[in-house]
């Protein structure tokens, strides 16, 4: 009896917990839908959205028989696919699972890792269940910590990240990226040879060959394209492959250049520019975006690692034998990454000004996420450079859940109308020209 | 105590250097007879050429054992020790198909193609063209024992410089003039373009990435150990002729051009050294070009060239691309953010970190301020455009 009683209350619980998570995702989904201005060829990534959250299906397709699951923007999604798999980021934005992971996680960890958590409690969300292998470089603590807990469930390998980019940390990194293929090949059943790597470079390459030109195309004045969409598109990659998400992602280009051509833009009026930078922004999780979109700002430029700064930078071969192209992967994973977690990260300032200066950025909302320690502690240095450029910042924290939402609103709105008074009196937005 | 070993290491490499160089003629490598020095086309095109030409065979055959053996001893170690399991032959050995790779630029087209024209007039042009200008000198490595060559290279008289003072003036100011003058119009262009030991040399970095071989990777620290090495080899290279000695006994260039142009001629320690730079350009693009002491005079003059490297350093992400893709190891090429000009002593302007750069304009070159090769994520991804899966192919 009371056995019979505890299995109808967990039952519950998991039938409580996928209401509350199909109900939000398809709230955020739909939103974003609503949202004007959305150009033609959007249906893939909104339909990967949908059959992972709200019909909470698998990710995989065609060849490849498992999924591996990345955590963070290190992680080289080449050597997976080589070795016969495919790569799904795991970085969760989910609200359901971080009020589970609430009770799991201490106070202070940050609601992304506290999501993850919590959908390892419930062991209901198939992405998660169906991975062979899970990779988690140790960026931050929770990272850390969180890596233990999953490796409970599931097989686990840690990615060490060196504190700084020198010789001899990329070479240090280049014999873990030797050691992780050992194991993706133990998961996975097949070897990685260099044709099967040359292959997965091409693959990934053309997919960053896509993005990079529907960057091109959404730094083009009067905008082409909302934030908002494009960080949709950013976060279907997630659960896409290469391949295919390349593809999808080239039909959005053509119909972005044929509104070059028609003269078509999101919408005619001068709205402010703003420069989304900080903690990831993951769906669904996109309450900011939507915000900043739906109270008359847009999102020009965003410089977050499960947005357009993830995937910019190509591993470029330099040497093309097997060791050149691994050497290409550590290379890639490290130097250009503007992750905080590096002592030493002042480029990210040089990209958060050749951001500004590209898409004529007008505000920057620095996003921290409840408890994220290492992007809380750039803050202050940015504001003090963009300070200097007499570009206004504001930093907003939110956690993963709606009660937040309208302080957020009234932050966001007056940062907007700040930016619009700004501009009102000179009627102009020249380019900057320098620094 | 780590940095003292290293002094004395440092120190031990360049005296035994400094004694090599100076009883190099002791060390016979290959020795004719007689050195004959008498060429002509007819000689080029009769059998006696091929007699000429034997020592430059016995040193093509030595570095290719050796290379083969390196590759083989890799592999064996490759099996036992989990360290070396980065060269292992199953990933390499059975290597089909192709690294992703861009279409090539023009500037590198024209690169190739000045190289080749070079190396052929700096070897047989005075065969072929005459001798009308064999007295303006070309800061190059091309070896003036061949007579034949188009223009005198400056190194003899660098080298020699007890003997260059001893020159009628109107000599002594033609060579400093041509000297500089190629200096200032090309600077170290000249290393990239028109020394024929370096087109050997990426004519063996071709041939390793034909074969998809692992090189050598070098790092800061390794790039660090060798310039001691390479200012101790200047100071041989100009205080030799002081001492009684001879360079030129211990140039590696010796053994190239003038047998190529049919003189035989003896080889000591020079064609030794030949073997080694052949074989350390197979594992490391341009290795000779790290130590070369004529580069270094000419990288004294590299802020007057009119050949430049320019980064804009907006663009930059500082991916470290270009820091991986340089064969003379120049790392404030990715770490610089202020200055535009990146032009660095060491550089040979061969144009591979432009090459290897995937942002926009981030790196160019330019002559006299005018923009001849830039960087473009276009022409980066240009080798990409397959979309195929390959376990999907794999299947149908």
């Amino acid at each position: 009896m009371m056995i019979k009683k505890a299995e109808t209350l967990r039952q519950r619980q998991d039938r409580r917990f996928i209401n509350k998570e199909t109900q939000t995702s398809a709230k955020y989904l739909r939103r974003l839908k609503e949202l004007s201005g959305a150009p033609d060829g959007m249906e893939p990534f909104y339909d990967t959205l949908e059959r992972i959250y709200v019909d909470m299906d698998y990710a995989k397709s065609g060849a490849y028989h498992h999924t591996v699951g990345t955590y963070c923007v290190m992680t080289p999604p080449e050597l997976i696919y080589a070795a016969g798999a495919m790569p799904v980021k795991l970085c969760s934005g989910n609200y359901t699972a971080f009020s589970v992971g609430d009770d799991i996680a201490p106070r202070d960890a940050c609601p992304l890792v506290k999501a993850v958590a919590g959908f390892k409690q419930t062991g209901l969300m198939p992405v998660y269940e169906d991975c062979s292998l899970m990779i988690v470089p140790i960026t931050c603590d929770c990272k850390k910590k969180i890596a233990g807990m999953l490796s409970d469930r599931c097989e686990v390998v840690t990615l060490h990240i060196p504190a700084a980019r020198n010789d001899e940390d990329i070479e240090e990194f280049t014999r873990q990226l030797y050691s992780l293929m050992e194991r993706l090949e133990n998961v996975t059943g097949n070897q990685i040879t260099y044709e099967s790597l040359s292959y997965a470079f091409r693959m990934v390459g053309y997919a960053q060959y896509e993005l990079s030109e529907f960057i091109r195309l959404k730094k083009q004045m009067p905008y082409l394209i909302r934030g908002s969409h494009a960080m949709a598109i950013l976060n279907a990659a997630s659960y896409m492959t290469a391949g295919d998400w390349g593809k999808a992602l080239h039909r959005v280009n053509e119909s972005l250049k044929t509104r070059i051509d028609g003269r078509k833009t999101v919408t005619s009026k001068k709205l402010p520019r703003i420069l989304l930078t900080g903690s990831p922004i993951v769906f669904p999780n996109v309450k900011i975006p939507l915000l900043i979109e739906e109270n008359g700002g847009i999102v020009a430029g965003d410089e977050t690692c499960m947005g357009e700064r993830g995937m910019w930078d190509p591993a470029v071969i330099t040497d093309n034998s097997f060791d050149g192209m691994m050497n290409a992967l550590a290379n890639r994973a490290l130097r250009p990454c503007p992750c905080p977690t590096f002592a030493d990260n002042s480029q990210r300032i040089y990209r958060i000004k050749q951001l500004i200066k590209e898409n004529q950025i007008q505000g920057v909302i620095y996003h921290v996420l409840r408890g994220c320690l290492v992007y809380d502690f750039e803050y202050r240095r940015i504001e003090d450079e963009l300070g200097k450029l007499g570009i206004p910042v504001i930093r907003l924290e939110s956690d993963y859940n709606e009660e937040d939402i309208e302080q957020l609103r009234i932050r966001i709105e007056a940062f907007i109308e700040l930016i619009k008074l700004k501009q009102e009196p000179e009627k102009i937005t020249a380019v900057r020209k320098s620094f | 105590m780590r940095s003292k070993k290293r002094i004395i290491i440092t120190v031990l490499v360049c005296i035994g250097i400094g004694l090599l160089a100076y009883f190099a003629w002791l060390f016979p490598f290959y020795v004719f007879e007689t050195n004959d020095f008498d060429t002509s086309i007819e000689k080029l095109l009769s059998f006696d050429y091929l007699k000429t030409l034997v020592p430059l065979f016995i040193m093509i055959g030595l570095s290719a054992a050796g290379i083969i053996m390196i590759v083989l001893l890799r592999r064996m170690l490759a099996k036992s020790d989990k360290k070396f399991s980065r060269f292992a032959d199953v990933r390499t050995s059975r290597a089909r198909g192709k690294a992703p790779k861009q279409k090539p630029a023009a500037f590198m087209v024209i690169r190739w193609i000045v190289m080749i024209v070079s190396a052929i007039l700096l070897i047989w042009g005075g065969l072929i063209f005459g001798m009308g200008i064999s007295s303006l000198s070309i800061p190059v490595l091309s070896c003036p024992w061949n007579t034949e060559e188009m223009t005198n290279s400056s190194c003899y008289y660098l080298s020699h410089l007890n003997e260059l003072f001893e020159l009628p003036i109107g000599n002594i100011l033609l060579f400093f003039i041509s000297t500089l003058g190629f200096i200032f119009v090309l600077g170290r262009v000249i290393c990239g373009f028109l020394c024929p030991v370096g087109l050997i040399q990426d004519i063996m970095d071709k041939l390793r990435k034909k074969t998809n071989t692992e090189g050598i990777k070098m790092n800061e620290k390794m790039y660090g150990a060798i310039t001691p090495v390479k200012w101790f080899i200047l100071l041989i290279f100009i205080g030799l002729c002081f001492a009684g000695g001879n360079f030129c006994n211990f140039c590696p260039a010796v053994a190239v051009s003038p047998i190529l142009a049919g003189m035989s001629t003896s080889l000591y320690v020079s064609g030794f050294l030949m073997v080694l730079v052949l074989m350390g350009s197979f594992f490391k693009r341009r290795a000779f070009c790290m130590v070369c002491p004529l580069g270094t005079i000419m990288g004294f003059f590299h802020k007057i060239s009119l050949f430049r490297v320019k980064k804009d350093c907006q663009s930059c992400t500082e991916c470290g691309a270009c820091y991986e893709a340089c064969p003379m190891g120049i790392k404030m090429i990715y770490t610089e953010r202020d200055k535009a000009d990146v032009t660095h002593s060491n550089c040979i302007m061969c144009g591979e970190c432009v090459r290897c750069c995937p942002e926009d304009n981030a790196l160019s070159m330019t002559f006299a301020g005018k923009k001849i090769y830039t960087s473009s994520r276009k022409k980066i991804m240009s080798g990409y455009e397959e979309v195929r899966n390959y376990y999907d192919d794999k299947k149908g």
